[in-house]
């Protein structure tokens, strides 16, 4: 007499038979069919009889939850008018590919989210220089045509709008590893979904107009 | 059933050890969160940190091991602890060293940092090893504190300089004007 119940699949349920004196009863006058159907009724009880499986399984979701925000793909609001015209600046959702932290994958032209380095917010931005590029350190307009080269390990971003802008103008060059991600995607204040393309192209490549 | 025989057993075998195998697997993501943001044990390589950390680095090869403590790891920083912070240099590598200026501080710079004095700026923190060879903010300039990942708490390994790590108990680094206490 095995000490497991088969059920119709073939697989058994061990795990449920040893629940107690309740199920030792179910596990009497059982036939294939039964089985699944008593397996059935074991689970549907399974996590308010025993609520260490109930803490067990939360922590285990949430776990994986994050696991997929924090190295996948992370949906977020974000506001503010420095990213004008590509971002609106209210109601605005957008979704980070955490593929692309640390830099990685990064080119000159992508937008994306990163570690403020003077404060605790994330900010998104317009990545136009990575290590050993030439970047101008002010706005084109101002006195200054100072130029820097952005250091090993670093990347300087400024937004689509610059007079509205906090960016590399202001706190220098970012290193790469506050980066958060890229952001891939945005649903317009009236959820209308849209790639977020990198908008430089070489010379010989149609432009998007 | 009575005639299931050789198939159903190995069918029966597949389908226990799936079971436990996802069973177990499942685990991974609390394991992996557990990792990353509250506490992780990690070896100690190259002589940056001598002789505080690695102190048999002229002896052997053999590594310290260490426990890194990641809750709330840039809250409460204070001049001398150790901490683990991704290189400014290079996003894969996490470096350990000692905190030396917080914000604000006017710190006496060592070679080959260009310029003798330097304000931390806002949000920033300056580091520096306590051996000969180290690439620190004497190198690479104030760090962001938000590129900090963890406090190193306890030395694990070897066992004569096993236990918590008295960071306070380390010279204060002269050349260093505070900006607040």
């Amino acid at each position: 007499m095995p000490p497991f119940r088969i059920s119709a699949f073939g697989q058994p349920f061990r795990r449920f038979a040893s629940t107690g004196a309740g199920s030792v009863g179910r596990q009497g006058g059982a036939s294939a069919g039964g089985g699944g159907g008593g397996g059935r009724e074991a689970r549907d009880t399974i996590f308010l009889h025993r609520p260490l499986r109930l803490i067990i399984f939360t922590t285990k979701y949430l776990a994986f939850t994050h696991l997929f925000l924090e190295y996948g793909f992370w949906p977020s609001p974000a506001s503010g008018p420095s990213m004008l015209p590509t971002f609106e600046v209210m109601g605005e959702w957008v979704l980070v590919s955490k593929w692309h932290r640390l830099g990685r994958g990064v080119s000159v032209g992508d937008v994306v989210a990163y570690n403020i380095p003077i404060n605790d917010e994330v900010g998104v931005k317009r990545v136009i220089g990575l290590p050993g590029d030439y970047v101008l350190v002010n706005s084109p307009e101002s006195a200054s045509d100072a130029m820097i080269q952005v250091p090993q390990g670093h990347c300087w971003v400024i937004g689509d709008n610059l007079p509205a802008s906090r960016d590399s103008r202001l706190f220098g060059p970012v290193p790469l590893a506050l980066i958060r991600g890229k952001i891939i995607a945005r649903a317009k204040p009236n959820w209308d979904f849209q790639w977020v393309r990198n908008p430089l192209r070489s010379p010989d490549q149609p432009s998007d107009a | 059933m009575a005639t299931w025989g050789g198939a159903g057993r190995r069918l029966r075998f597949f389908g226990q050890f799936t079971h436990y195998l996802i069973g177990y697997a499942t685990w991974l993501p609390p394991l992996i969160w557990f990792n990353t943001s509250v506490a992780q044990i990690t070896f100690i390589s190259g002589p940056s940190m001598y002789p505080f950390l690695n102190a048999e680095y002229h002896e052997s090869r053999r590594q310290d091991l260490c426990l890194v403590y990641k809750l709330y790891a840039r809250k409460d920083l204070v001049r001398g602890m150790l901490v683990t912070f991704r290189n400014p240099d290079d996003p894969y590598k996490i470096t350990v060293k000692r905190v030396v200026g917080l914000e604000g501080d006017v710190v006496r710079t060592r070679a080959p940092y260009p310029y003798e004095y330097v304000q931390v700026p806002e949000g920033h923190v300056w580091v520096e090893g306590d051996g000969d060879r180290s690439k620190d903010s004497n190198y690479y300039g104030p760090i962001s504190a938000r590129l900090i990942t963890g406090k190193i708490t306890h030395i694990l390994s070897p066992w004569k300089r096993a236990g918590r790590v008295k960071w306070w108990e380390h010279p204060e680094r002269p050349g260093v004007q505070k900006a607040r206490a």
